[in-house]
Order: C-alpha cells, then structure tokens, then sequence
C-alpha cells in the first residue's frame, strides 16, 4: 500500500486530496485497458458489443441480490457468459453479429427489468452501475485495476497479430480459440469499466480513443499508440473537469465528453489534414 | 454462328452427364505436326493430390458431388466451370475449411498451402500499412512494438518477388484489386508453400494486372504446383498445364487441348458457351 501511495503523490502536483489521486490512477490504469481493446473493438466492428455486456450488469447485480451471491463476482461472472454466448452466436449462426449483439443486449436487459421489478431493493444497488462512479474507488479496486492493465497488456502483446489478421482474413478455423479469449477478456474489461463511468457511457471509454487514433493514423501501430494517448488524455482531462467548482459534474460523463471532444478536434485535423 | 459439325449432344445446360470425360485417356492425340503441344505431359507427372469420390454439402445444397481428380505436381492446374459450379469449394475442400465424404490423398505428405483468396472482405478504412499486414505472419512481436529491420527485409524482398515494392507503406485499403492479389500473393509465397492455390486471381483486375498475374505465375511453375480456379477460359487455356472441368461433378480433366473440345465445354458450361467457344476459336486458328 506504500507503493500505492507513493504512486498517489504523482499526482499530487494536481490534486491535492487523495480520493482525487487515487481516481486519477485509477482513469489512468482503466483508460489504458479500455483504449487498447477498444482498438480491436472498432477494428473487429463491435461497438455494440460493450454496450450489451455493460446492459448485463442489470441482470447480475438482481440475481446477485436473489440469490445472496458476491455482487462483484456475480457481475463479472454474467458479464463473461454474454460475452461468450455473443461470440458463440456469431460463429456459429448464419445472422449478422449486429443482429445477435441486438437480441442479446436485448435479452440481457429484459432478464434484469425482470429481475428488478420482483425485487424492488434490488434497484439500490443499480444505482452505482446506472452512473458510474470514479470518485469512490478504494485501494482495493485501484489494485484490480492494476491487474487488468496487465491482462490487458499481456492480452495486447500476444493476440494483437492473431486477431488484426483475423480482421482481414476471416474464417479460418485457427481463430476459434482467439475469438473466445477475445469475447471473454472485452467482457471483462466492460463489466469493470461500467463501475467507473457506468452503463451508459461504457461504449464511449472503449471506442472514442480508438477512433481518434484510427482517424489520424494509416498503420496499426499509430492506431494504438495514438489510441492510448487519446484515453489518457481524455481520462484526466475529464476527471480534471468534474473537479472544477465551475463545472462540478459526474466524472463519467466528463470523461466521455473529453474523449468526444478530442474525436471531434481528430476529425477536424484529418478534414484539414487529409491523409490519401 | 454457324452451327458446328460437332455440335454437342441436346443436354440441358445445368446437367452434366454422370460419368466424368478423363480427356486425358479418350480424347484423340494431339495433331501430327506437334503444334499445341505442352512443353511436358502433365499425365506423366505424379499427382500431388488425389480426390476420390468426395461429397460436400453446405447446409441444404450438395455444392461437390463425386468429384474425382488429381492435381499433377509442379504444373499449373486450373479449375474451371460456370458460376456456382462448386470451383471454391472444391480448392477450399482441399485446404481444409470444409468437412468432406470421400478420399482425399495427398503425395506423399500433406504440402504446405499457400492461399490467395477470390478477394478480401474487410474493412478498407481499417488503418494498416501493406508491410505491417505482411509482418503479422512473420513475428511474434505484436504490431504496435513496431516491426524489426530483419523482418522489414523480408517483407521487401517479399513484395519484390511480385513487382510491388512500391506498395510497402501503402495502406492496404487503399490498394486496386490487383495490387490486393499482388499483395495476398506474396503472403502465400512467403509461407514457403509447396502448393499455391488461387482463387479467381483475374476477377476484379485491370488488364495490366492480369498479365502481370499472368506473368509472375508462369514464372513460378517450375517452383511451386499451382492450382488456379478461374471462369476465363482464354487464361486457362493459355496457361493452364492440366485443366479440371467442374460443374458440381467434374466434367473432365485433362490437358487444355484435349479438354477445350465444344462437346465438354457445352456439358460443363452449358451448350450455347461450347458452341460459341468452338466458333471463336475457329475463327482465331
């Protein structure tokens, strides 16, 4: 915890309370997850997808409260099964993945209004997932964000080739496995990003970096970087914002309207700027 | 258009007879004189697939019925028949993408493929550079670490090997549909096949595209056994050394000047395509 909190002072030349420090790590570690996937997110052209796995949360926060199971576990465990049943679906059906993505999202939020509407209490603990809060993070979280920037850079440095190919050059038999870890770990990292900026602006932290980057770059390797940059970027300004006085709005939906913003400022570059 | 003396039998188009025609057994010899002749006998060469009997079914619709043929070795095989007749399926059967019945037998081991496909479906806005797609199959380092001098050299003298070194910081969205099969072709070659398979290269290329296709495959038959589908019966006929007539079954097989007859073009094409191909061809001798 000494560490953390050594790692806290980095960020004390911004903010002075340690809630602020530590939710700026904590956008910082998130942003790095989320921008990285994002970028095989767009490429794979699965906006949807983050949006009906963040949808899912509803579902598990109410079985969870059902049934007295771990609200986290619980959450995170649902959040991969639609994460592999969407991939499943894909594979093996002859539909479009926009249209499965739309029955599972669907599916997914039907399951929780069900839910819900039995168990009335169950709507106090929706609350946290509806809007997100960055603000609140403990060290705990902040340590299992840690552990996903490294799932996401591990997951980044071995399958990045595997599936840009699979982008390009679908169909064959080898990328089975790929397409499975794949759903999986996005699965993952949507169910946790939801705490932090919530269902409705989960899609946004996934695929507006990697839309900057892919709007100012022609390779791959720009793609990314400038993907990455574009996060942290985003993620630190908008967390800066929500902490103004003047402005003093939920950290979720700063963060998200930074990285439009920064969308916006990408394409108007590239309007100027022309690449080909 | 005349009619022609050998005008083919009065089957309807879509029904090839049942009994495949071997032109490399029936079919009379070539002319006396030796023009027309291939620069060797595929028939002597030893085949380096064999397909007997083999049965593929995608969902409702038996796309391969019976199909027997071989492949002979280092010579340029090409599978031609009429839309639908089943082309892709049969060289993607033998790569391996599809379940099959039947017995397919590879001489003497299972070859390395390498796989040019009909064209690329993804998304052309996708920022990746030609050299970046070639590395993907060459490294293990991920994409975005950058790529290594070594690989970048092999990349080059990959893209080389198919005239389109200019391409190498292209974006491979932006590439004509030549440039994509240049670029798919050297992906193949760089897998250090033994077989290259190709489906359809002219479709979608201008006419310099083709020929240069054209050329860059010729050059490589004596290193490589090429198996090309195509619908283009001139490219077929001018460069093909074994030729495989499909229309669900096969047709026949054999050499082109045996298996150009209008009486097995009629039955794998339909009878009005044999006619005209007879009279064309006529007309040019």
């Amino acid at each position: 915890m000494e560490i953390l909190a050594s790692i806290y002072d980095f960020f004390g030349f911004v903010y002075e309370p340690v809630f602020m420090r530590r939710s700026a790590l904590a956008m910082a570690l998130l942003c790095l997850s989320t921008s990285s996937a994002g970028v095989m997110v767009v490429n794979r052209r699965l906006a949807f997808f983050p949006d009906a796995v963040g949808h899912s949360v509803f579902a598990g926060v109410a079985i969870a409260l059902l049934f007295g199971f771990n609200l986290q576990l619980t959450v995170l465990g649902l959040s991969i099964v639609i994460g592999l049943t969407i991939t499943f679906l894909a594979r093996h059906s002859h539909l479009a993945s926009d249209t499965i993505i739309g029955l599972v999202f669907s599916g997914a939020v039907a399951l929780g209004l069900a839910l819900v509407s039995r168990e009335p209490q169950a709507t106090s603990g929706l609350s946290r997932f509806f809007l997100g809060d960055v603000l609140t993070v403990d060290d705990g979280q902040v340590l299992a964000l840690f552990a996903l920037a490294l799932l996401s850079f591990l997951f980044m440095f071995f399958l990045t080739n595997r599936l840009t190919l699979a982008c390009v050059i679908p169909k064959t038999k080898k990328n089975t496995w790929t397409d499975y870890l794949f759903g999986a770990y996005l699965a993952l990292v949507v169910a946790i990003s939801v705490q932090a900026v919530g269902v409705l602006l989960v899609t946004a932290l996934l695929i507006a970096p990697a839309a900057t980057g892919r709007i100012l770059s022609v390779s791959l390797k720009g793609m990314f970087w400038l993907a990455l940059l574009a996060g942290a970027l985003a993620g630190q300004l908008g967390l800066w914002a929500s902490s103004q006085p003047s402005i003093n709005a939920t950290a979720g939906a700063t963060v998200v309207l930074a990285n439009v913003l920064l969308f916006c400022l990408a394409s108007l570059f590239r309007r100027f700027f022309p690449v080909r | 258009m005349t009619d022609s003396p050998n005008a083919p039998p009065n089957a309807p188009p879509n029904a090839p007879p049942n009994a495949p025609m071997d032109a490399s057994m029936n079919a009379p010899e070539p002319s006396a004189n030796g023009q027309g002749l291939e620069k060797f006998d595929p028939r002597e060469r030893r085949p380096i697939i064999k397909l007997d009997q083999v049965n593929v079914t995608l969902g409702q619709y038996q796309a391969l019925v019976d199909v027997s043929a071989r492949i002979p070795e280092k010579s340029q095989t090409v599978i031609i028949g009429p839309n639908g007749a089943g082309k892709s399926t049969l060289v993607q059967t033998i790569l391996g993408f599809f379940p099959f019945q039947g017995r397919l037998d590879f001489q003497p081991h299972k070859p390395r493929f390498g796989y040019v496909p009909q064209r690329l479906e993804f998304d052309r806005h996708m920022p990746i550079t030609v050299t970046e797609f070639l590395a993907l199959g060459l490294t293990p380092w991920p994409l975005w670490l950058g790529i290594s001098s070594k690989v970048k050299a092999r990349v080059f003298s990959g893209l080389e090997e198919v005239r389109a070194l200019n391409l190498a910081a292209k974006p491979l969205g932006a590439l004509s549909g030549g440039e994509t099969q240049r670029v798919m072709l050297a992906a193949a070659l760089m897998s250090k096949p033994e077989v290259l398979v190709l489906d359809e290269p002219a479709t979608g290329v201008d006419i310099n595209g083709e020929q240069l296709m054209c050329e860059l495959l010729d050059g490589f038959k004596t290193d490589y056994t090429i198996v090309m589908v195509s619908h283009d019966l001139p490219t077929a006929k001018a460069h093909g050394d074994w030729v495989i007539c499909l229309n669900r079954r096969v047709v026949a097989q054999g050499p082109p000047d045996r298996v150009f007859t209008p009486k097995i073009l009629a039955a794998t094409f339909g009878l009005h395509q044999g006619l005209e191909l007879f009279s064309r061809d006529d007309l040019i001798k």
